[in-house]
């Protein structure tokens, strides 16, 4: 591998599995990465190392990939600072930040969701349509239409990482559509299977954003940059405030089943 | 000797010539865009004002900080107050707001010295937002007696 900087993440784990263990050590989760097109070099870039991280990164992956020959980022490009990793944000993406709670909050009851589905009963599959109605109308149309249409629009289109989440979107929103047409068949294994699937997958794609995307972009957004995006969310905010009320309500009433049905089991 | 070392704020200090620059030819452009600059002497719907990005600067900062014009001024609005000697500031908090709702500045980032008395400039700005119908985002930097940046971040709000 000539440039193993210039080369893509999924091409130089494939060739050297030892990289993936390597970049988990270092936080850098990208084995299980549904895209894989991102540059080992801008992988490194957005995670912020600390110097000394990277040296130590760098020397590791050299020793798998091109033994005897040291790879090295430009000074140019490398992190100027040793702050160890505090997540902090600016007001607009704080904002989404909070908003992944909710869907968060969600997520984590979709193994109660999934484990009680009754396609029978008209309360059965209204608890699907529910669920569906939350995740289309607050995680898809409120949250990640935000993040599509204003925050990925300050940035290259053509970056990688932007690529991964476009991805990460299309196969939630795919993974949605599974449970609808599983619901329309009757099948209840369809409907289980994809219900997961999409809480797997914005789990992870969550994980992401909230760890590395978003401190990136503060990074790399100038201070005009987010006072225009924190002006842009507010606008959205006015206009769906009561959308967000009340999907607020619609997650806390499925903690509170939950907590009802535990006690009802545990009386 | 006393064991009281007193406020940091007024404590004295000499610092040695700084070997990057000294003596240097380059003539650095002013980045000032508006007069006055003085938070007292400011109308805050100054034209200046309207939709801007504002840099609210303790008056120690841009004589501590060599690149205070490039870094941080160049394309802002500027107020600059000493919240240790400045008197009524009761008024800073009433024109910081009038930012805020009346000029609907874009963004607000007070610079201030690591002193501890400098923190109350970052108040006063905290105040004023918190009695204002209308949100911005305030990010405070503060500054070594020599001008580094020890820390820049947007305040939670």
């Amino acid at each position: 591998m000539e440039t193993p900087l210039k080369t893509p993440i999924k091409e130089v784990i494939n060739r050297f599995p030892p990289v993936g263990a390597i970049l988990e050590e270092f936080g850098i989760g990208c084995v299980p990465c549904s895209v894989g097109t991102c540059l080992l070099g801008d992988v490194v870039e957005i995670h912020n190392l600390s110097p000394a991280d990277e040296d130590d990164l760098m020397m590791r992956i050299a020793s798998v990939v091109s033994p005897g020959q040291a790879i090295r980022r430009p000074d140019s490009e490398r992190g100027r600072t040793a702050k160890p990793r505090k997540l902090t944000y600016s007001p607009p993406l704080k904002r989404l930040v909070d908003e992944h709670k909710l869907i968060l909050r969600f997520i984590a009851m979709v193994p109660e969701i999934a484990g009680r589905v009754d396609l029978e009963s008209g309360e059965g599959r209204e608890e699907i349509l529910a669920a569906v109605d939350f995740i289309r109308r607050y995680a898809d149309r409120y949250h990640h239409a935000k993040e599509e249409d204003i925050l990925f629009a300050c940035f290259d289109p053509d970056l990688d990482i932007l690529k991964a989440m476009h991805e990460d979107h299309r196969q939630g929103r795919a993974c949605v559509q599974g449970v609808l047409d599983a619901l329309e068949r009757g099948d209840t294994d369809g409907v289980v299977e994809n219900l997961h699937g999409y809480a797997g997958i914005l789990t992870e794609h969550i994980k992401k954003e909230d760890e590395i995307l978003y401190p990136w972009m503060d990074r790399n957004l100038s201070t005009h940059q987010v006072g225009e995006l924190h002006a842009r969310f507010q606008d959205v905010d006015g206009r769906y405030r009561e959308v967000q009320e009340s999907y607020e309500a619609y997650v806390e009433k499925v903690e509170k089943n939950k907590f009802i049905e535990r006690a009802e089991v545990s009386r | 000797m006393s064991g009281f070392s007193g406020c940091p704020g007024s404590r004295m200090v000499e610092f040695k010539d700084s070997p990057v620059g000294a003596g240097s030819e380059v003539k650095i452009p002013s980045q000032l865009r508006q007069w006055p600059i003085q938070l007292h002497l400011v109308s805050p719907e100054a034209p200046y004002y309207q939709g801007a990005d504002v840099v609210l600067a303790a008056d120690c900062v841009p004589f501590a900080m060599g690149n205070f014009h490039g870094d941080f001024l160049k394309g802002k609005a500027l107020a600059i107050a000493c919240p240790k000697l400045d008197a009524g500031q009761e008024t800073y908090v009433e024109k910081i707001r009038s930012w805020y709702e009346d000029a609907k500045i874009n963004t607000l980032t007070v610079m201030i010295m690591q002193v501890p008395c400098c923190r109350g400039l970052l108040a006063t700005a905290m105040q004023a937002l918190q009695g204002s119908k209308r949100k911005v985002p305030i990010k405070y930097v503060v500054v070594s007696l020599q001008g580094e940046v020890l820390q820049e971040e947007w305040v939670e709000t």
